[in-house]
């Protein structure tokens, strides 16, 4: 009796065995497919699946959701990393390199990137990752009927600013400015910005590691923030509301509520106020004023592309992403600027992007989104780190604590934070 | 148990009831075998990693560290705030709770709309805690023009539109945040509440009254202390455990610059570590689980009972007794209107299209069906209610052989060892799951990768055993000597008997099935550390959708009330086996 009964158990696992292995084929999709974990959603992940559709290979594009971080460190320790990720932060780049995590990737001979990017995405000499989506973040939006004249400076902006809160505060116009204070990134937007401008020489050296947080540049950027921030009546509903209003709220108090003048906001900007335009009147950009008219330097994000140690087919298919007619499909949707600076201008959609694009390549201008640059706990997130430390100055100037104080306050925590994160004085 | 029952006779039954359940039934050796796939479960996803956290929060990289770990969290800035935000809400919550749930359970009695009312007390318990926070969050909207409550207090408070009250700002949005938990926990309190109340024999108050005793004495003598003290004490614990998932309420309702306000060790938790195990993470984990296990004990020795548990008479067809108070009537139809308001607001809300649910308030435009359509048309919605019905099946039907085959031997245990399993039941079922997620995640990349649809069911199964062999064991305890004897003697093999058994306690296992798969449709946390690549849960897909949330309060209130039919339904339809399953066995 015993063999048979042991050969049915045998069969039985073998069975088994074979089911597992049937079903985790069956997610893979039969032949292995290269595993793209991507930080997109909703419209812009069906616009990279789009674009990897072109690959000659299988890809499998994973979203993993707000914190690819988090996501990313969990799929290390559980050895299942994907084999190539699509990070939001060139911190996170380095942060893989020099943990080991990420093998070296080359680059078409199609791709170049305007100066001072590339060197982000390298650690020890090696190129870790490349450019793959570019963000333009140095815009302010509104409506044409709303702002026949757009102020050409700093200056000009504080003075416009003023004149309408008092006209909103005396007839109840609209507020002047509206702001997704609720979202940090926001926030820490309108800051690099304006570092970029009084500092321009400094900027970068904050995101090293002996940054003094505590120095003049970041004393005079919040200095001049909070000389606009702090304008009675200058966002809609006052800042107590401002710090419960998100990004897309304030694009619609822009565009359809027509509460709000203007709004500084990303390119990406376009992709909310589409949908909630009201009437033909579609909202129009100026650059984010600075000392000078025309702006100060141009402050740009991007998402970069790496592959992940012992991948299989990660290094071809991030090489094949720098080509310049990788991302043909997302181009001709609109809502994607290219960082790389061998995609022909006239590949844009329209005249808009198409302008953007061309500000991208002015030489010597550009400045890499300082947050995104920064180590640890301090990049932010909700409620974390630079992002928590730039509400927390939005609500003291919008409250009526004194900006000397306010930045007393906001250089103090920012210190404590870069140190706490490994890096700062 | 004598049929005359005195006064004072039900108070003692806890010490002295006796044994009625024939210890001359030992459990035979191969029956313990059963124990083993709770036990790998148990051991592997929730005991190991309990002791990596906590090896953890003392060493790093293996390196010994002592308490520096501890120093340096509860050192972090706001973590004394968030230590004491977590406290108020574990005795401030579970207060208003118990005390609500009882007036309305007694107010809900022997009335004739006293069913409907609970009926509608009840749904909230069924939703998911996300789709609770949705709903509350349309309802303190920021804006008067579009947020129902703010609204209200505008005008209570005299205010104009531009200086309205803000209900989420920093200093109320914990206050917010916890109405929204009792809205969404009384009617569970109630329906314990209510089954305690009709457990009291009317005879003990009649002999109450025929002593000269009052209103007050009935209270006090037929009533709290009986019977009510205990069921108090297990209201109060279970709100207090369940409080630990206000983190699912805070990440849905809390815009990011008042999260710091509303933290709690939970969210720190989370923040620190994410889905890893970091040495200040462990350390605040350790904390926390020491004070949930620590409480839980506590809690347990209030309700602690002789084992085997008694057996409690049939009572009698209660006598036709007067309603309450008229006072008492309104009460409780006041509250289930008050408690109305917010599901209308959500089913108001998920009517409108995207912009009009965005720019201006749901009473002001006629409703449509374009969030519905657009919804109902997509793939995105019905993948992820297709993959969440799979898994929550698949993971309730796994949970339901693995404790039934361990409740088995377990039931025939008695004395110490009986009581000790109960206790490690109990601790482990309120394991919160970030405290180990970074270990358990190190234990699925050994077995099976992570971040798959398998490796999150092997969580979800592993959380849900615990409490799934409370109930069944306390339900097999609870079986008559006769129904076991026959049981025994009819069934051949253990698992005939195991069978006849099971059927005699169809209650019981009727509400495991159905928490266990409300709970895991229910779920954001699970889904949100282990989910799967691809496939998404529903408590994920929800919360990332509230990234935007005023863009897109019209969709995602219409997938809210899609996401809440089948739970709601589920709960309603066996909301009596939910509480004779829980009576018989995990609450009595």
């Amino acid at each position: 009796m015993r063999p048979p009964v042991r050969a049915r158990r045998r069969t039985l696992l073998r069975a088994a065995a074979a089911g597992a292995a049937a079903l985790a084929a069956g997610c893979s999709g039969g032949s292995r497919s290269v595993q793209v974990a991507v930080v997109w959603s909703t419209s812009e992940l069906d616009r990279f699946r789009e674009v990897v559709a072109g690959y000659p290979g299988r890809v499998q594009v994973v979203s993993a959701g707000n914190d690819i971080d988090a996501f990313l460190r969990a799929r290390h320790l559980a050895g299942t990393s994907p084999d190539v990720a699509i990070l939001p932060r060139p911190g996170l780049v380095t942060e893989y390199a020099q943990r080991g995590w990420l093998s070296p990737v080359r680059a078409s001979t199609e791709y170049a990137v305007p100066a001072g990017l590339g060197e982000l995405l390298t650690a020890e000499g090696q190129r870790y990752g490349v450019w793959v989506k570019a963000a333009h973040k140095s815009l302010v939006w509104h409506l044409p009927s709303m702002l026949p004249v757009q102020p050409a400076d700093w200056d000009a902006l504080v003075r416009r600013t003023q004149e309408l809160a008092a006209l909103a505060q005396r007839d109840g116009g609209p507020a002047p400015l509206a702001i997704g204070a609720a979202d940090g990134w926001v926030l820490t937007d309108w800051f690099e910005n304006v570092l970029a401008d009084v500092a321009p020489e400094s900027y970068n050296a904050l995101a090293r590691p002996d940054a003094d947080w505590q120095g003049r540049p970041v004393r005079d950027a919040l200095d001049r923030l909070a000389g606009l921030w702090s304008i009675n009546g200058a966002f809609v509903g006052g800042g107590r509301r401002a710090l419960l209003t998100q990004y897309e709220e304030s694009v619609i108090q822009v565009v359809h509520t027509k509460r709000a003048v203007m709004l500084v906001g990303a390119d990406f900007t376009a992709d909310v106020a589409d949908p909630f335009q009201r009437g033909p009147e579609a909202p129009v950009t100026f650059r984010f004023p600075g000392t000078q008219p025309g702006g100060g330097p141009l402050i740009v994000g991007g998402d970069a592309a790496v592959a992940f140690a012992d991948a299989r087919g990660g290094v071809e298919l991030v090489e094949w992403l720098t080509r310049a007619d990788s991302f043909q499909p997302w181009l001709r949707a609109g809502g994607y600027l290219s960082p790389n600076t061998n995609v022909t201008i006239g590949s844009y959609r329209d005249a808009v992007s198409q302008r953007l694009a061309e500000e991208m390549r002015t030489p010597r201008t550009l400045r890499f989104d300082l947050s995104d640059q920064l180590p640890g706990a301090f990049t932010g997130s909700d409620g974390v780190g630079i992002w928590r430390i730039m509400q927390g100055f939005f609500a003291d100037v919008t409250d009526g604590v004194r900006a000397s104080e306010a930045i007393r306050r906001a250089t103090g925590l920012l210190a404590a934070a870069a140190r706490s994160a490994g890096g700062g004085r | 148990m004598s049929q005359v029952r005195v006064l004072g006779e039900l108070a003692v039954l806890d010490d002295v009831g006796p044994a009625r359940r024939g210890r001359a039934y030992p459990a035979a050796g191969a029956t313990s075998a059963l124990l083993l796939p709770a036990a790998v479960l148990l051991g592997g996803l929730v005991l190991w990693p309990v002791l990596r956290t906590m090896h953890a929060s003392v060493t790093t990289d293996g390196r010994w560290v002592g308490a520096a770990h501890f120093r340096t969290a509860l050192a972090a800035p706001g973590t004394g705030a968030v230590v004491g935000r977590t406290i108020l809400w574990a005795l401030l919550v579970p207060a208003v709770v118990t005390a609500l749930g009882y007036l309305l359970a007694a107010a809900s009695r022997r009335s004739q709309e006293g069913g409907l009312v609970r009926l509608i007390l009840l749904v909230p318990v069924a939703l998911p805690l996300v789709v609770t926070g949705v709903t509350f969050r349309l309802m303190y909207d920021p804006d008067p023009s579009r947020g129902l409550a703010t609204l209200v207090a505008t005008r209570l408070t005299g205010r104009s539109v531009e200086d309205a009250p803000q209900l989420l700002g920093p200093g109320t949005v914990t206050v917010a945040l916890m109405s929204a938990f009792v809205w969404a926990w009384v009617g569970l309190a109630v329906l314990v509440f209510r089954s305690a109340l009709d457990a009291v024999p009317p005879s003990l108050a009649d002999a109450v009254r025929a002593y000269g005793g009052g209103r007050r004495h009935v209270l006090w003598d037929a009533q709290w202390r009986p019977l009510l003290l205990r069921t108090t004490a297990v209201v109060f614990a279970l709100v207090a455990v369940g409080t630990s998932r206000t983190f699912d309420l805070i990440l849905v309702m809390t815009p990011g610059s008042v999260r710091d306000e509303a933290s709690v060790l939970a969210l720190r938790i989370w923040q620190t570590s994410g889905g890893t195990t970091t040495g200040d993470g462990a350390a605040l984990g350790v904390v926390w689980l020491v004070a949930v296990i620590g409480g839980i004990m506590v809690a347990a020795l209030f309700v602690r009972q002789a084992w085997p548990p008694p057996r409690v008479e049939a009572a009698a067809e209660p006598a036709p007794a007067a309603p309450p108070r008229r006072v008492f009537r309104l009460l409780a139809a006041g509250a289930a209107i008050a408690w109305l308001v917010p599901m209308a607001v959500l089913v108001a809300t998920s009517a409108h299209g995207r912009v009009d649910a965005a720019a201006r308030g749901w009473w002001s435009t006629a409703p449509n069906v374009e969030s519905y359509r657009n919804l109902v048309t997509g793939t995105e919605l019905w993948r992820t209610l297709g993959f969440t019905l799979l898994l929550a099946t698949a993971v309730t039907a796994t949970v339901l052989v693995v404790a039934l085959l361990a409740a088995y031997p377990l039931a025939w245990l008695t004395g110490p060892a009986a009581q000790a399993t109960g206790l490690l039941l109990l601790a482990a079922s309120v394991v919160p799951i970030q405290v180990i997620a970074g270990p358990v995640n190190e234990v699925l990349g050994l077995v099976l990768s992570s971040g798959t649809a398998q490796g999150l069911a092997l969580v979800h199964i592993a959380l849900g055993v615990p409490f799934a062999v409370l109930v069944l064991r306390n339900a097999f305890a609870d079986l008559p000597v006769e129904q076991v004897r026959d049981a025994r003697l009819g069934g051949r093999r253990w698992w005939h008997t195991l069978r006849r058994l099971a059927r005699h306690n169809l209650s019981a296992v009727v509400a495991v099935s159905v928490l266990e798969f409300v709970q895991v449709w229910n779920d954001l946390v699970v889904g949100r550390l282990f989910s799967a690549s691809g496939a998404s849960p529903l408590g994920p897909f929800l919360a990332e959708q509230t990234r935007s949330f005023v863009s897109n309060s019209g969709a995602l209130a219409a997938s809210s009330v899609l996401a809440s039919v089948l739970p709601v339904v589920l709960v309603v339809l066996s909301r009596r086996h939910l509480v004779a399953g829980l009576v018989s066995g995990g609450v009595r």
